[in-house]
């Protein structure tokens, strides 16, 4: 499989850069800005996210192994930790992003020309954007730091 | 472009496998919120997940998440490109790095979720 393949720019390299219509007429630093939620965002949810399912969806349920999120007063506790709620808060936010890209370009792939347009890009990082607002809220509100 | 083409070819469907994995690991972080906001609920209100149903999903998930971390970490030797000492780090050695960064990334966070257990 050639490398192209792999790139986030799709099959031959043909992806516009996230959030942008032609990349030609975008400042190098929105280059850098989206590239960064993209890449750090896949990057991030590659390094973390199988380990969380693995633990928290399958070996805690099936009670193989003793895990936090199984009992209230653990589960509160770490929770209200400040560092794990800005784990969590980067973890959703970046990887939101990421998946909205992702997907928006997977129905251009399949032939949705819409997704494509100005209010799919609004739904698609729209999003990702609420999706990271309700996780700052949750977070403030479930566990309180003061 | 036909509606199949993705079918086609078994690089298209694998491409079409990677970029899917975006919303079964976009359903189960959404779950995870859901989870750390019963934690808002009470004691008494609180209720772990511990169904088959939720079992069988997280199973499907692990499964799409550990194939976007494969491909997406094997990317690494592509796209990024180190130098040290003015020599350039060989592809290969990046992505092996990367692969090291996954593993210790796991057992720090499975340590951390099991180990603040009780």
């Amino acid at each position: 499989m050639s490398a192209a393949e792999h790139l986030p720019a799709g099959r031959g390299g043909r992806r516009e850069a996230p959030g942008g219509g032609n990349p030609s007429h975008k400042t190098a630093f929105s280059h850098l800005f989206f590239w960064f939620l993209f890449a750090n965002g896949g990057g991030l949810a590659a390094l973390v996210l199988p380990v969380h399912i693995l633990v928290q969806g399958i070996l805690g349920p099936l009670k193989l192994a003793p895990v936090v999120d199984q009992h209230y007063d653990t589960w509160v506790s770490i929770v209200g930790n400040p560092i794990v709620k800005l784990y969590i808060l980067v973890l959703v936010a970046l990887s939101f992003f990421h998946f909205a890209h992702r997907l928006r370009y997977l129905l251009v792939d399949f032939g949705v020309k819409a997704a494509k347009s100005l209010p799919a890009q609004a739904i698609f990082y729209g999003g990702a954007v609420v999706v990271t607002a309700a996780t700052i809220w949750i977070l403030l509100t479930t566990a309180p730091l003061f | 472009m036909p509606a199949n083409w993705w079918t086609r070819n078994r690089r298209y469907f694998l491409y079409t496998v990677r970029e899917f994995t975006a919303l079964p690991m976009a359903l189960w972080l959404l779950w995870l919120l859901y989870d750390i906001k019963s934690a808002g609920s009470g004691a008494a209100n609180f209720q772990p997940p511990r169904s088959a149903a939720f079992v069988a999903f997280s199973a499907v998930c692990f499964l799409f998440a550990t194939y976007h971390s494969y491909t997406f970490l094997k990317l690494a030797g592509v796209i990024m490109h180190v130098k040290v000492l003015d020599k350039t780090v060989p592809p290969r050695a990046i992505v092996l790095t990367m692969f090291g960064l996954w593993a210790v990334a796991s057992i720090v966070i499975g340590a951390v979720l099991i180990g603040f257990a009780r």
